[in-house]
C-alpha cells in the first residue's frame, strides 16, 4: 500500500519509491525514506494536507502527492 | 598573519549559528551568497595570535545538489581553500544528521565534529561511546550546548590542532562491491586531480549533474575517465544489486551510517513521551491547530505594530521636530533652498530611515521567536494547503498578514521561507496588502463620496487587495514562475526555548543590515523626490519638475477617470515617500494647504532636549501600556474638517474616488518597501515588483472605472 493511505498512528515499512522523477526521489532518500525504514504516520494537517511522519527517529512533513510516490507495508501497532 | 578558514556544515536547526556566536563572542556578520538571497553568516576572531574565519553554511541534509542551499554548500567546500570543516550534529538526532557527515568526510577535508544538544541528549537517557567514534572516522569528536556556551573552548582547540595537522578523516565504508567500483573509476582519474577522488568517483556514478557542469565549466571533463567505462562500472552495479543507483548511493550511506551508529550508541531502553509530542498535539490538532495559529499571528501582529508606534514616533519626532528644526535655525542665514534640501531632503530621508528601526526590532523578535522555537515550520503544516494554490508555501501567510500592518517589515519576514520561487511570489504580491499607511487615503475619500458604510468601502478595498494578489499569483505562477513547484519535504525539529542571545543577534544583526544596505537606496531616492518636488524652489505645485510632468502625463489616466486631475496624479508621487504622504500633496496641488503650523512655540534648545528625552521615557511607558491593550489601533481613522475635502468633493465623482483608491492600494507602496525588495532580492526583482506595482494598478482601476461606468454609477 502507499504512504497516504494510511491513518495517524499507524506505520509501515519503506518497500520503495515509485516516483519516476529522479529529483524527488534522491530529496526523500536524502530525508531518510530508504528501503527498510519504518515509518509511523503522526498527523495530518488540519485542511487534510500535507502529513507528518515520524521516520529515523525525527519528523518529517510532506505533501499527499509526495506519499503517494511511496510504498509500504503495513505493520502492526505491536511492531512500531 | 595567518588565517584559518573554517566552514561550518550541518543539518538545518542543529544551532550552528549559536555555536558561531559563542566561539566568536557574537560578532557575526550577515550578507548574502553571491547571486541569490541565502543568507551568509560570518565571524572573525583571533585565537592565540591565530585569525580565525568562521563561515556559516546554510542548513543542508545532503550534499545531492537539489536547492541552492546545498549547491552553495558544496560549491563552497569544493572550490574554496578550506583548512576544517566543523560538522555540527544535532546529538539526539544521530543517523540522520551522520548521513551528511558521511558526504563531508568524502571531501577529504580535515573535520571536527560538533555534538551539539548534548544536555538533552544525556537528559533523555541516550549514551555514547566518543572514544571509538573518533576513531571510526579519525577525527576529532567534542561535545557542545552551544547555547549555553559549553564545550566552546574544547571545540576552538581542537579546529586549530586539526586544521594545522591537516590529517584527513576516514570516510564510511560503503559495502564490499560498491567499494570495489569506487576503486575500479579511481583507477581512471589522473593522480593530480583537482579534487578528492572517492568523491570525484562517487559523483561520476551517480552521473551527477551538476558536478558535470561545473567540471565543464572549468574546463576539466577531460581529465575525466570516458563515459563508457563509467557507464560500464555503474550498469554492473546496478545489475548487481537490482536498483538504480540513485536509489543505491544513499541507502548504502544508511547502511554506513547505521552500522557506526550501532557501534558507538546506546539508546535508552523507553521511549519517554517527549515535550514536542505534547505541544504539536495542541499546536497541529485538526480542530484547534488553525485558530490557534490565528491567534498567534494576531498577537504578533498587534505586539509588533502596537508596540513599535510610540518609538516610531519618537523617532520621527526626534529627526524631524528636534535635529530638523534646530539644523533649520542654525542654517537660518543660507539660502532657502539649501535649507530645504538638507532639512527636508537630507534628514527627512535619514529620519525616514531610522524611523523603521523600531519596527524592525519588534518584527525582529517576534520572527526569530517564532523561527527558534520551532513553530514556524508548523506554521507552513498547517498553512500549506492554502498557500499552495497560488505557488505559495504554507510559510508565506505570515508576511502577508504582517504586510497589512506595513509592506516593509512583511517583505522581510519572507526570510522564513527556504523555497526561492515562493519566497519571490511572496515579496511580489505583499504590495497589495493594503497596509496601515494607506487608510488615510481611504479616510479622506470615504469621507467625502462614502460618508454612510465607509467602513464597508475600506473593508472592500482590502479585499480587492487580496483578490488582485490571488489573481497576480496565479498568474505568476503559470506565466513566469514556471516548472513544477518544489516538494515539499520540512522537518519539523523539535520546540525548544530560544534563548535571548539568538534572538538579540538576530535583531541587532538584521536591523543593522536594513539601515546600511536599504537605508542608503532610500535615502538616494528621498533626494531625488526632494529635487522633483522642489525645483523650481519657491514655484507654486503646478510649475515644479513634478506638477508640469504630472500635467503632461495625466491623460495617460482618463480610462481610470482621474485623468482630467493632474493634481491626483502628481499626488502619486511623494506617496512613494510614504502613503499617507497622498493627502498632504493633495492638499499642496489643490492649493488647500494645511493650516500653516505657524505658531511654533518657542523653546530653547536646552528645553528642547529635555523634551526629547523625557518623550522617550513617555514612548517607553507607552508601548508597554500598549501592550497590554489588545485592540490594534492600526486600523483607526480620522479625518478632519479641512478645505481640503470641498476640492476634493468638486474634482471628483463617487466612482472616479473609488478608482482612484484602487490605485493608490496597488500602486508601488513606498520607497522603503523598495529598499527592502532591493536588499533582500537585488535590483532584477525590484524592477519587476515595479513593473507589477505599476501596471497592475493601471488596469485594476480602468477596469474598476469602466466596469462602474457600465453599471451606471
Amino acid at each position: 500500500m502507499k504512504l497516504n493511505e494510511l491513518s495517524p498512528g499507524e506505520g509501515g515499512t519503506i518497500i520503495r519509491i515509485i516516483a519516476g522523477d529522479q529529483k524527488l526521489k534522491r530529496r526523500l532518500r536524502d530525508m531518510g525514506i530508504v528501503k527498510g525504514e519504518t515509518l509511523v504516520l503522526e498527523k495530518v494537517a488540519p485542511l487534510g494536507d500535507p502529513i507528518e511522519i515520524r521516520v529515523k527517529g525525527y519528523k518529517l512533513s510532506l505533501r499527499k502527492r509526495e506519499a503517494e510516490q511511496i510504498e509500504i507495508e503495513k505493520l502492526n501497532k505491536e511492531a512500531l | 598573519m595567518k588565517e584559518l578558514i573554517i566552514a561550518f556544515a550541518g543539518n538545518p536547526n542543529v544551532g550552528k549559528t549559536a555555536l558561531i556566536n559563542s566561539l566568536s563572542g557574537a560578532k557575526l556578520k550577515i550578507g548574502n551568497w553571491p547571486g541569490v538571497t541565502v543568507e551568509k553568516k560570518e565571524a572573525e576572531l583571533t585565537y592565540n595570535g591565530v585569525k580565525i574565519k568562521l563561515v556559516d553554511l546554510p542548513g543542508i541534509y545532503s550534499l545531492s545538489p537539489y536547492t541552492i542551499e546545498e549547491k552553495i554548500a558544496r560549491d563552497f567546500l569544493l572550490e574554496e581553500k578550506i583548512d576544517a570543516i566543523i560538522n555540527v550534529i544535532d546529538a539526539t538526532n544521530l543517523e540522520r544528521n551522520l548521513y551528511l557527515t558521511s558526504q563531508l568526510l568524502d571531501l577529504e577535508i580535515p573535520t571536527v565534529i560538533a555534538l551539539n544538544m548534548w544536555d538533552e541528549f544525556e537528559d533523555k537517557g541516550y549514551r555514547l561511546d566518543i572514544e571509538k567514534f573518533e576513531q571510526a572516522i579519525n577525527a576529532k569528536v567534542i561535545t557542545t550546548v552551544a547555547t549555553k556556551g559549553k564545550g566552546v573552548n574544547k571545540l576552538l582547540k581542537a579546529i586549530i590542532s586539526t586544521s594545522e595537522k591537516q590529517n584527513k578523516p576516514n570516510f564510511l565504508k560503503l559495502s564490499q562491491k560498491i567499494e570495489e567500483s569506487i576503486e575500479e573509476l579511481i583507477n581512471y582519474i589522473p593522480e593530480d586531480f583537482q579534487l578528492p577522488k572517492r568523491w570525484t568517483a562517487l559523483k561520476l556514478l551517480e552521473k551527477d549533474e551538476y558536478f558535470y557542469e561545473r567540471m565543464e565549466k572549468k574546463d576539466l571533463l577531460g581529465k575525466l575517465p570516458r563515459e563508457e567505462i563509467i557507464d560500464d562500472v555503474r550498469k554492473r552495479l546496478e545489475k548487481y544489486f537490482g536498483e538504480d543507483i540513485g536509489t543505491l548511493i544513499p541507502e548504502e550511506r544508511y547502511g554506513g551510517v547505521n552500522s557506526i551508529v550501532k557501534n558507538v550508541l546506546r539508546r535508552p531502553v523507553e521511549r519517554k513521551r517527549e515535550l514536542t509530542e505534547i505541544l504539536d498535539s495542541i499546536f497541529l490538532n485538526r480542530m484547534l491547530g488553525i485558530p490557534i495559529f490565528l491567534l498567534l499571528l494576531y498577537l504578533v501582529f498587534l505586539f509588533t505594530f502596537n508596540g513599535s508606534g510610540p518609538f516610531i514616533d519618537w523617532t520621527d519626532g526626534f529627526i524631524n521636530g528636534y535635529i530638523g528644526k534646530w539644523t533649520g535655525i542654525i542654517l537660518s542665514k543660507s539660502p532657502p533652498w539649501l535649507t530645504s534640501l538638507i532639512v527636508d531632503g537630507i534628514i527627512g530621508g535619514v529620519g525616514l530611515v531610522l524611523s523603521f528601526v523600531p519596527l524592525m526590532f519588534f518584527l525582529y523578535f517576534f520572527l526569530a521567536l517564532l523561527e527558534e522555537s520551532g513553530y514556524m515550520a508548523r506554521v507552513a503544516f498547517v498553512m500549506d494547503k492554502l498557500m499552495k494554490g497560488i505557488g505559495l508555501h504554507g510559510k508565506s501567510f505570515v508576511p502577508m498578514v504582517i504586510g497589512f500592518g506595513c509592506n516593509v517589515p512583511a517583505i522581510y519576514a519572507t526570510r522564513a521561507l527556504e523555497d526561492e520561487k515562493a519566497r519571490k511570489i511572496t515579496a511580489l504580491l505583499i504590495p497589495y496588502m493594503s497596509c496601515g499607511a494607506r487608510l488615510p487615503i481611504y479616510a479622506l475619500f470615504t469621507a467625502v463620496f462614502f460618508r454612510h458604510g465607509q467602513a464597508g468601502v475600506v473593508l472592500s478595498l482590502y479585499v480587492f487587495g487580496i483578490a488582485v494578489a490571488v489573481i497576480v499569483g496565479l498568474i505568476l505562477k503559470k506565466a513566469v514562475f514556471k516548472g513544477k513547484a518544489e516538494e515539499f519535504l520540512m522537518e519539523l525539529p523539535p520546540y525548544r526555548v530560544p534563548t535571548l542571545k539568538m534572538i538579540w543577534s538576530s535583531m541587532w544583526l538584521r536591523t543593522r543590515a536594513f539601515v546600511i544596505k536599504a537605508g542608503t537606496i532610500i535615502f538616494i531616492t528621498m533626494i531625488f523626490l526632494w529635487a522633483l518636488i522642489n525645483i523650481p524652489y519657491g514655484a507654486p505645485p503646478e510649475k515644479t519638475i513634478l506638477g508640469v510632468t504630472a500635467r503632461t502625463i495625466a491623460p495617460i489616466f482618463k480610462p481610470a477617470g482621474f485623468g482630467d486631475k493632474w493634481q491626483a496624479v502628481a499626488a502619486l508621487i511623494p506617496g512613494t515617500i510614504a502613503k499617507e504622504a497622498v493627502v498632504g500633496a493633495l492638499g499642496q496641488a489643490y492649493g488647500a494647504g494645511e493650516e500653516e503650523e505657524g505658531k511654533e512655540e518657542k523653546s530653547s534648545f536646552w528645553e528642547d532636549s529635555i523634551d526629547q528625552i523625557k518623550g522617550f521615557f513617555v514612548a517607553i511607558w507607552e508601548s508597554l501600556k500598549s501592550l497590554a491593550t489588545w485592540k490594534s489601533s492600526i486600523f483607526e481613522m480620522e479625518v478632519e474638517e479641512s478645505p481640503l475635502l470641498k476640492k476634493i468633493k468638486n474634482a471628483f465623482t463617487p466612482l472616479s474616488s473609488y478608482s482612484y483608491m484602487v490605485f493608490t492600494l496597488l500602486w508601488i507602496p513606498c520607497i522603503v518597501t523598495l529598499g527592502a525588495i532591493y536588499q533582500e532580492f537585488g535590483w532584477g526583482i525590484l524592477g519587476f515588483s515595479i513593473l507589477l506595482t505599476t501596471l497592475v494598478p493601471y488596469i485594476a482601476s480602468t477596469l474598476v472605472f469602466s466596469i462602474g461606468k457600465f453599471l451606471g454609477f
